[in-house]
């Protein structure tokens, strides 16, 4: 089992748009909610929301900050590009699961 | 939320009759002192948590169960009570009415995650029957906190499922929600109780002892039935409706205002949360 990556997007007033802040790793989209909430507590964000990466479909993967830089070029990938993450974080694996 | 509909509101302590203040008054300081205890032992989780995110979680828990704490004790100013100095920096640990399984600290992730789902719950739940009080300073202070805790909740019941689907610490985790379970329903009171009678029957808390537990249950127990261990907790839905605990509560002992049947928080944990420590700091 892996613990993956959910990014975090929020904005500070109901007119802003959501702008990307973050991500966290965690087991379950409840657990993302409470981490990303906790985490990026800078600010008094009106609404925060967290997506989990592998959910993100870039439309240019060649432009894309979520799709690993160096992922391999092939046509599949091109034409199926799903996030990976090419800033940072990735998918934690879990040990001692039953 | 409002406050119940034709119930004249009381906005200072000293309208209140005499037994139902002190009645107030025993609630909201055994409330206040639950909180500060219970947020020592989730910062004592801060470093050494599984992940770096549980353990920013449980330091923002921490700090807002000392908020919660802070704001609770600030209300017993009503009451002729001295909340920034006797009663947050000098009470003895003798006179600590936090719950009793908070005496002692968590000793495994399994305890600090039951702990979380079933007494911080019990908590809130006591506090949710305060959000519609006729009492308004209690009615005021009340939902901010409750919103808060709904991300307790959830941290506590995504680490439960977690941790039942990790076969060598389930029996663990079993372990400790079986040692809390019952002291946390406990927790919740006696219907009988004079106090709480007069609590409820003045408007001051909306919801009784038995009201609360049934509350309580409909929280916990669908977490409890998804880790597959509610049954063995003798926690069952009936017909698809209430949820109800088997669990035989004890009251011998049981004192209505402090909410204790037996023991005392360590005096070491007392000197953590009166601030003994840097006491030459401390400032008006």
């Amino acid at each position: 089992m892996k613990e993956p990556v959910y990014e975090v997007f929020a904005r500070k007033a109901r007119e802003e748009p959501l702008r990307h802040i973050g991500f966290i790793n965690a087991t379950d989209d409840d657990l993302a909610r409470v981490y990303a909430w906790k985490t990026y507590d800078e600010q008094n964000w009106a609404e925060m929301c967290v997506i989990p990466r592998s959910a993100i479909i870039p439309v240019d993967p060649g432009e894309s900050q979520f799709v690993t830089a160096n992922a391999p070029a092939t046509e599949d990938s091109i034409v199926h590009a799903r996030a990976t993450g090419a800033y940072g974080g990735s998918d934690v694996a879990i040990k001692g699961d039953a | 939320m409002s406050i119940a509909e034709g119930a004249a509101r009381v906005e200072k302590a000293e309208e209140l009759g005499e037994g139902v203040r002190a009645a107030l008054r025993d609630l909201i300081l055994t409330l206040a002192d639950c909180k500060r205890v219970l947020g020592l032992r989730y910062s004592d989780k801060m470093l050494g948590a599984p992940t770096l995110e549980a353990g920013i979680a449980a330091s923002s828990m921490a700090q807002d169960e000392w908020g919660h704490g802070r704001l609770t004790y600030a209300l017993l100013s009503e009451f002729g009570d001295d909340p920034k100095g006797e009663l947050e920096h000098g009470r003895p640990a003798t006179e600590y009415r936090s719950m009793g399984p908070l005496d002692r600290g968590f000793r495994s992730w399994s305890e600090t995650v039951a702990a979380g789902l079933l007494l911080d719950t019990a908590l809130t739940v006591q506090y949710g029957a305060l959000l519609d009080s006729r009492y308004v300073p209690v009615h005021n202070r009340v939902q901010k906190l409750l919103d808060e805790e709904r991300f307790h909740f959830q941290y506590a019941a995504g680490w439960a499922r977690r941790i039942a689907g990790v076969s060598v610490v389930r029996g663990e985790f079993a372990a400790a929600l079986a040692g809390y379970l019952p002291e946390a329903l406990r927790w919740l009171g006696r219907d009988d109780a004079e106090s709480t009678q007069l609590l409820l029957s003045e408007g001051i808390v909306t919801q009784g002892p038995s009201a609360l537990r049934a509350r309580f249950l409909r929280r916990v127990g669908p977490v409890l039935a998804e880790t597959d261990l509610a049954e063995s907790l003798g926690v069952t839905q009936v017909d698809g409706g209430e949820w109800r605990c088997d669990a035989t509560l004890r009251w011998e002992g049981w004192n209505d205002a402090t909410r204790r049947a037996s023991g005392v928080l360590d005096e070491e944990t007392a000197a953590r949360a009166r601030g003994d420590k840097n006491r030459a700091m401390l400032l008006d």
